[in-house]
């Protein structure tokens, strides 16, 4: 089984938070303020929507919603792949948000601890619902080495140059899509916080609850195993 | 000095195998300058190990480029939907809540 740790919930009681929120003024604010793109707020900014979010300000817990689900959406959409999927994964999330908003310490940041709900959200999901059958030996496609250290297959190829030749963009990105959906989940969510959403390894392992040195780990596995599938793919060794 | 050219002799003459476990951290820049070197210097004499180099950065270039779904607005407005009919349903609860209890 995985390493990955799932987020320990904060403890104040629901009720409590309920009448809290409620005490702020429930109903009025969530409905119509559909489109309004917000620009991202400072950590000031930031801070201040998450105080009035804590006194049950509904116009608060709306701001944060837009600031954030874009990016959780994707997040959310490339572990799951289904739409319908990720849509509950980030109905739960920010349902947990507005529960919960007052046990938020800040002493972590609030994009740390939406990420970390996301990706708690979409591996549980997966574990939950046994949707992960397809997962591939990544042994296969790593690259292999003689007894001396030498690159067991040789010369390797460089097709670095003639992959963008070889395949269409689109026949490219259903290719690494398919690969990035046979990583373990909690690899694939890794490579997506990193390579597609540019996070640092230690951002990741506040996210992910690994250590750093796991988090390089599985990422550079999972790369070379891309790798690996690539160049299998051109008709080339993976090693 | 001794313990240096032996650990360049070990990477130029036979660690491709070092190479490959190095290059993550060659790529993020953290490799301390010594090591850097070696690396280099295995990459100067060794075209195995720049292949797999240029295909290994070609790999994390290509993946971050994979196209991702933005959130469409219909599923946006599902999931707002949704929050507000939770959120309601907790309000006339706690007022239910409020007037049984003041009864
Ligand atoms: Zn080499």
């Amino acid at each position: 089984m995985e390493t990955f740790e799932p987020m320990t919930g904060p403890t104040a009681s629901v009720e409590t938070e309920f009448v809290a929120v409620t005490a702020g003024g429930l109903e009025p604010t969530l409905r119509g303020r559909a489109s309004a793109r917000r620009k991202r707020p400072s950590g000031k900014d930031e801070s201040a929507l998450i105080e009035r979010l804590k006194a049950g300000d509904q116009e608060a817990f709306e701001a944060i919603f837009d600031l954030y689900s874009p990016k959780l959406y994707r997040v959310a959409q490339r572990i799951l792949g289904e739409v319908a999927d990720t849509q509950e994964v980030i109905q739960d999330v920010f349902w947990t948000v507005y529960r919960k908003a007052k046990s938020f310490r800040g002493n972590s940041q609030l994009s740390t601890w939406l990420y970390r709900l996301t990706i708690n959200a979409a591996l549980g999901k997966i574990r939950r619902e046994k949707k992960h059958s397809k997962e591939v030996e990544y042994e296969e496609y790593l690259p292999k080495f003689q007894e001396d250290g030498h690159h067991l297959v040789r010369p390797v190829v460089d097709w670095s140059d003639t992959l963008d030749e070889k395949f269409a963009k689109q026949e490219l990105q259903g290719l690494l899509s398919a690969a990035l959906d046979q990583l373990k989940p909690l690899d694939k969510s890794v490579v997506v916080l990193s390579d597609l959403e540019g996070m640092s390894d230690k951002e990741i392992a506040k996210t992910t609850g690994l250590t750093v040195s796991a988090v390089k780990t599985r990422l550079h596995r999972a790369r070379l195993f891309l790798r690996g599938k690539l160049a299998v793919h051109l008709g080339y060794s993976a090693a | 000095m001794a313990k240096r050219k032996a650990a360049t002799k070990a990477l130029t003459n036979k660690s491709c195998r070092q190479i490959s476990d190095l290059v993550f951290d060659y790529l993020n820049e953290k490799l301390t300058p010594a090591t850097k070197r070696d690396f280099e210097q295995h990459l100067s004499i060794c075209p195995d190990c720049v292949s797999f180099l240029n295909t290994y950065k070609k790999t994390v270039a290509v993946t971050s480029s994979v196209k991702v779904e933005q959130l469409p607005p219909k599923v946006r407005e599902n999931i707002l939907a949704f929050l507000r009919k939770r959120i309601r349903r907790i309000g006339a609860f706690l007022i239910f809540l409020a007037t049984y209890l003041a009864a």
